[in-house]
């Protein structure tokens, strides 16, 4: 199996809570694995440290073989590390195709140099963007809206918009943070197919998740947190079944 | 003539440092409002280069606006790495420090004014063509910034403003952009300092302070953020409105407040009755991009 997305004992604590606690994980290319945990497990901070949004105390995270510890948000997105977020944080003075637009993972338009003096190079490589863009627009189902804005369209089409937003930026790894979360109907199968798809093609993918039934049709396997460290990992059937792990999880 | 071409003159450079300024605070979302210190640098070092150093005038004015732009560059790395609230602070500090030091300092001709600084004379005749060539750079960065706000760049500029988070986390040089922005608004700040240094050929550090900031900050507000032709008609306005107060003849102690009380009063209106300004900058960036993607999505 190819080596995806590795993290060793990664240690943060903010005062005196520790948000993770020596955790160990890896996950895989080509696999989806569900982080599961009640709230303030440590889920989103796990994403915020492995993107590099958070500076760790200790740990390292590595992609592919490449080591990001010790780079920013942007150098890790660039190679290969994508995340959604749980209140979306979509560029809201955009149309949904120019939220699209700014994503991919070499934009040569965020360098004022390259636009002064290589305009035909930046020209062309938005010429390739737009197509990739457009492709995945439709495959999201969003072609309709494409020259919308992005405070126009309904919760569920801004949900896929930071699905397809991520695309765009042609990840090897893809963190989702609660991509479900208020979604349902066409949005949500939309969702799930996307998802499935970039597994298969390859993309190692970690979803946090409260929604049971997408982690257990979705994940091939689940990990559970708690208080900052992983308890548990197997088959999310068996982490359902698990009468601790569902104690901890609605607590008593 | 010579009060038509100094009036042309002023509203000229105007509009160089309100749709430079608009660029730094409106399409960027740096706020700062110490743009005048970089129209100081500008106009000190390209008369200070032409006056000490007998550079020629066309070579001072570039290379002061390179010295207000590395200036800039230095107050923004420090700033924007803590965060970019204390680019204000630190924006104003250098604003207010810098003004001091000038005063204090006798090679920059003190709180008295640098006088003679090398320029062209009303009695030659240079001044009509200088007059043309600054509404022709003024013309020009109107372009420039109309340009760069419409291209790709400016669709990242919007997305960096909106979301600096999101924007990173999909690898995008955030801080890199922030300086960038910041180095080029102060850059043409920079330039309409040395255009104003030799045409005028005074200078006084009581000139750049912050009321300097506020008649700029007027502008741009009262022209409309985050459009192209809000600043400059709102510099061409504001400008022109003092003038005309004069005309009035009213007394000299009169004057002065009025033209205070009109500028902040203007502010306060605009800023309850119509924030987008005259012109208003729309909520959703519209590039050149998107006008060509609809071309070709047409049948």
């Amino acid at each position: 199996m190819s080596p995806g997305l590795e993290v060793r004992m990664l240690c943060k604590r903010f005062g005196g809570i520790v948000v993770a606690d020596s955790i160990n994980l890896q996950i895989p290319a080509g696999r989806v694995v569900g982080l599961i945990g009640p709230n303030g497990a440590g889920k989103t901070s796990f994403f915020n440290l492995v993107s590099g949004i958070v500076r760790p105390d200790a740990g390292s995270v590595t992609l592919g073989g490449v080591d990001l510890t010790g780079l920013k948000t942007h150098q890790r997105a660039r190679r290969g590390l994508s995340r959604t977020w749980q209140n979306l944080r979509l560029f809201s003075s955009l149309t949904v195709l120019d939220n699209l637009l700014v994503a991919p993972r070499l934009y040569l338009g965020e360098s004022l140099t390259a636009l002064l003096f290589g305009a035909g190079r930046v020209r062309r490589a938005e010429r390739a963007d737009r197509e990739r863009a457009t492709a995945i627009l439709e495959r999201t189902g969003l072609a309709d809206i494409a020259h919308m804005s992005v405070g126009s369209v309904t919760f569920g089409q801004q949900k896929l918009i930071g699905v397809a937003r991520a695309l765009m930026n042609d990840p090897c790894c893809l963190l989702l943070d609660e991509p479900m979360a208020g979604v349902e109907g066409q949005a949500y199968q939309t969702i799930q197919r996307v998802v499935r798809d970039l597994a298969e093609s390859g993309i190692a993918v970690c979803v946090v998740e409260h929604n049971v039934a997408f982690i257990r049709d979705l994940c091939d396997e689940g990990v559970f947190m708690f208080a900052g460290r992983v308890l548990a990992r197997g088959s999310v059937a068996e982490l359902i079944a698990d009468p601790r792990l569902t104690e901890l999880y609605f607590g008593t | 003539m010579e009060y038509v071409y100094a009036l042309i003159m002023l509203m000229a450079l105007y509009v160089i440092l309100a749709t430079s300024f608009d660029f730094v605070i409106g399409y960027g979302g740096l706020i700062s409002i110490a743009h005048p210190v970089f129209y100081a640098i500008g106009a000190y070092t390209s008369a200070l280069l032409a006056l000490d150093f007998g550079l020629p005038i066309p070579l001072a004015i570039p290379a002061g606006a390179v010295v207000a732009l590395l200036a800039s560059v230095a107050v923004a790395l420090p700033s924007l790495r803590i965060s970019g609230d204390y680019l204000l602070i630190a924006s104003i500090g250098f604003q207010l420090g810098l003004l001091e030091a000038i005063k204090n300092m006798a090679w920059t001709g003190g709180s008295g004014g640098l006088t003679n600084i090398p320029g062209v004379s009303a009695q030659s005749g240079g001044h009509g063509p200088y007059v043309v060539v600054t509404v022709l750079l003024a013309i020009g960065t109107v372009l420039l910034l109309r340009w760069i706000t419409g291209s790709s760049y400016g669709r990242a500029i919007s997305a960096l403003r909106d979301d600096d988070m999101a924007f990173s986390a999909l690898g995008r040089n955030g801080m890199m952009m922030k300086v960038g922005i910041f180095a080029l608004g102060s850059g043409l700040a920079g330039l309409a300092g040395g255009l104003y240094a030799h045409y005028f050929r005074f200078l006084a550090p009581g000139q750049f302070g912050i009321m300097q900031s506020a008649a700029l900050l007027t502008m741009v507000v009262v022209g409309g953020m985050r459009s192209i032709w809000g600043p400059v008609l709102g510099a061409v306005v504001l400008e022109a409105l003092p003038q005309a107060i004069t005309f009035l003849n009213l007394p000299p102690s009169l004057l002065g407040p009025l033209q205070g009380i009109l500028f902040t009063g203007l502010v306060l209106v605009f800023m309850f009755a119509r924030p987008q300004g005259l012109i208003g900058g729309g909520d959703v960036w519209r590039g050149r991009a998107v006008r060509e993607v609809r071309d070709v999505a047409r049948p």
